[in-house]
């Protein structure tokens, strides 16, 4: 048998190669059968084919069986995935590489993937309704529509918005990003600002790794550009020593506690709480808030902005029956993929469990785990495990398990690839 | 609907099981088991190892190994993650899938 630790070194180099040239990231992924003979029986409507959507759709067939009818409601034909588009920035990955389908969940675990819009909750009914006025009856409701952002003055138009992209729902955002960072100017006279909001925002690291992305990028090829960094928080909120570290080894210009108020796309200028910053990119990222067919259903009780939940089930707090799981909820866990893939399996356990007449697991565990890359060939690492904590009813980090990267390195990148083609797997594939 | 109601009748419907518990429970471990999986694959199966199959004590042993690591890599801090009696819960769970 191959030992874990030679087994990085061994598939070491083909990682990237292989992903790059079409190869299908997902077509070594287990193919797990849905039992037919559980006995549970059940309705489960899904809204919103994310990390957590995906993924709660596909262990609600694996684990509660062909009993259990899943409808998985989705916009879009594909999820485009925000772990690893701040790669596209620098030109390693592309955007298509970054889609992931249903066709997985529909053809191997028996998942109804329907492609809509819903209009319309009943929560009493327990109906949800589609634009098209088709309706899906549903014992339990789970949504997952991952977040929405504040409009910024200034940024009202879509003109503007292009303008100034946040390129923090990957798409075509991302890509127009890239395009601009390509053509900053080759005398080293350009200048990057991109903006942090107020915590809590998706993927604690991921707006300090793009930061140190974009400036290893332009330090290779528009050398003397400058980085500049907003934050609206007092100090880098995830990885600091990395992102230190980072941040000094590109000559990053980091300013803790700097919000944006305003932007001029006129001028390329925000305005802050500091006075106003020029810049010949400006990359803003506004403050978050769930999708919004939470805000638009009533379903934001937290802060008008997310959804309170029971953590051993994801059911929402002032609405029974419907659970809200990943970015969109409130909980003391990160909002980002790899934990929202996670709790997307709490929320179906305990969905089956409720089905059959028991209650949710006691004492659920929970682990989050990203990799950041640091320059194009190097990466560091974050990791955290949670545990129910039946006082204060939520997820409180086990202390021993939470700890970062202490020296950035190939070895990471490479595992990162390995990581992230994995997780993607158990959502989608 | 005034919120203390609506909780007081979800706690009462809570209580009372939907169905008669005709199905058999879910096997212990299997949750907590999950929490394996975005990196080693569904049911522990590819991602960066195969883990499924592997004795208890294998699970085990290379867990406990990983939590007294003195240079900890990402695998050695998430391993510190589980108490000992979760440790054997989970090694049970996935040694016995296929």
């Amino acid at each position: 048998m191959v030992k874990r630790r030679d087994f990085f070194k061994w598939t070491g180099a083909a990682g990237i190669g292989v992903a790059t040239m079409g190869w299908n990231p997902l077509a070594s992924a287990a193919i797990v059968p849905v039992p037919t003979n559980t006995g549970i029986k059940g309705r489960v409507v899904v809204i919103g084919g994310g990390m957590g959507g995906a993924t709660v759709a596909k262990y609600l067939r694996i684990w509660g069986g062909t009993g259990v009818d899943v409808t998985l409601i989705e916009r879009e034909s594909a999820y485009a995935s925000n772990i690893m588009s701040n790669l596209v920035l620098n030109g390693s990955r592309s955007m298509s590489s970054l889609q992931y389908g249903y066709g997985n969940l529909a053809s191997r675990y028996g998942v109804k993937v329907v492609k809509g819009d819903v209009v319309a909750i009943d929560p009493i009914g327990r109906k949800v309704t589609l634009a098209t006025g088709t309706g899906y009856a549903y014992d339990r409701l789970v949504i997952a529509p991952g977040v929405d952002f504040d409009i910024l003055p200034g940024l009202e138009t879509a003109a503007a918005q292009a303008k100034v992209p946040h390129a923090w729902k990957a798409g075509a955002q991302t890509t127009a990003l890239r395009n601009m960072i390509t053509a900053m100017p080759s005398n080293g006279s350009g200048v990057f600002v991109m903006s942090i909001p107020a915590k809590p925002y998706r993927c604690p690291p991921g707006p300090y790794e793009r930061a140190c992305v974009v400036a290893d990028w332009l330090k290779r090829n528009k050398p003397g550009s400058k980085v500049i960094v907003l934050d609206a928080n007092s100090e880098i909120i995830a990885e600091k020593h990395s992102f230190e570290e980072g941040f000094a080894l590109h000559g990053i210009e980091y300013r803790p506690n700097w919000t944006v108020q305003s932007v001029d796309t006129s001028t390329m200028t925000l305005n802050t709480n500091n006075g106003p910053v020029s810049g010949t990119v400006l990359n803003v990222i506004p403050p978050h808030r769930a999708g919004k067919v939470i805000t638009a259903n009533g379903l934001a009780d937290a802060g008008g902005r997310w959804t309170s939940v029971d953590v051993l089930s994801y059911e929402s707090k002032v609405a029974p029956g419907i659970h809200v799981i990943g970015d969109a909820s409130a909980t003391t866990q990160p909002k980002a993929g790899h934990i929202a893939n996670q709790e997307a399996k709490v929320c179906a356990d305990a969905i089956l469990r409720l089905f059959s007449g028991r209650a949710p697991d006691p004492a659920p565990k929970t682990n989050s785990a990203c990799y950041s890359p640091i320059t194009f060939e190097t990466a560091s690492w974050l990791t955290v495990t949670f545990g129910y904590d039946p006082v204060s009813r939520t997820m409180v980090p086990v202390p021993a398990s939470a700890g970062e990267a202490s020296v950035r390195s190939k070895d990471n990148f490479e595992e990162m690839n390995k990581w992230f083609t994995a997780l993607m797997g158990d959502s989608f594939a | 609907m005034k919120r203390r109601t609506l909780h007081g009748l979800v706690l009462a419907l809570a209580s009372l099981p939907a169905f008669a518990q005709t199905t058999s429970a879910p096997p212990p471990g299997r949750l907590l088991a999950s929490n394996c999986y975005q990196c080693h694959g569904t049911n522990g199966s590819g991602g960066v190892e195969t883990i499924r199959g592997e004795s208890v004590s294998e699970i085990y042993n290379e867990l406990k190994e990983m939590q007294r690591k003195t240079r900890p890599e990402m695998m050695d801090m998430h391993a510190r993650g589980y108490t000992d009696a979760e440790i054997k819960l989970l090694a049970t769970y996935l040694s016995k899938l296929r």
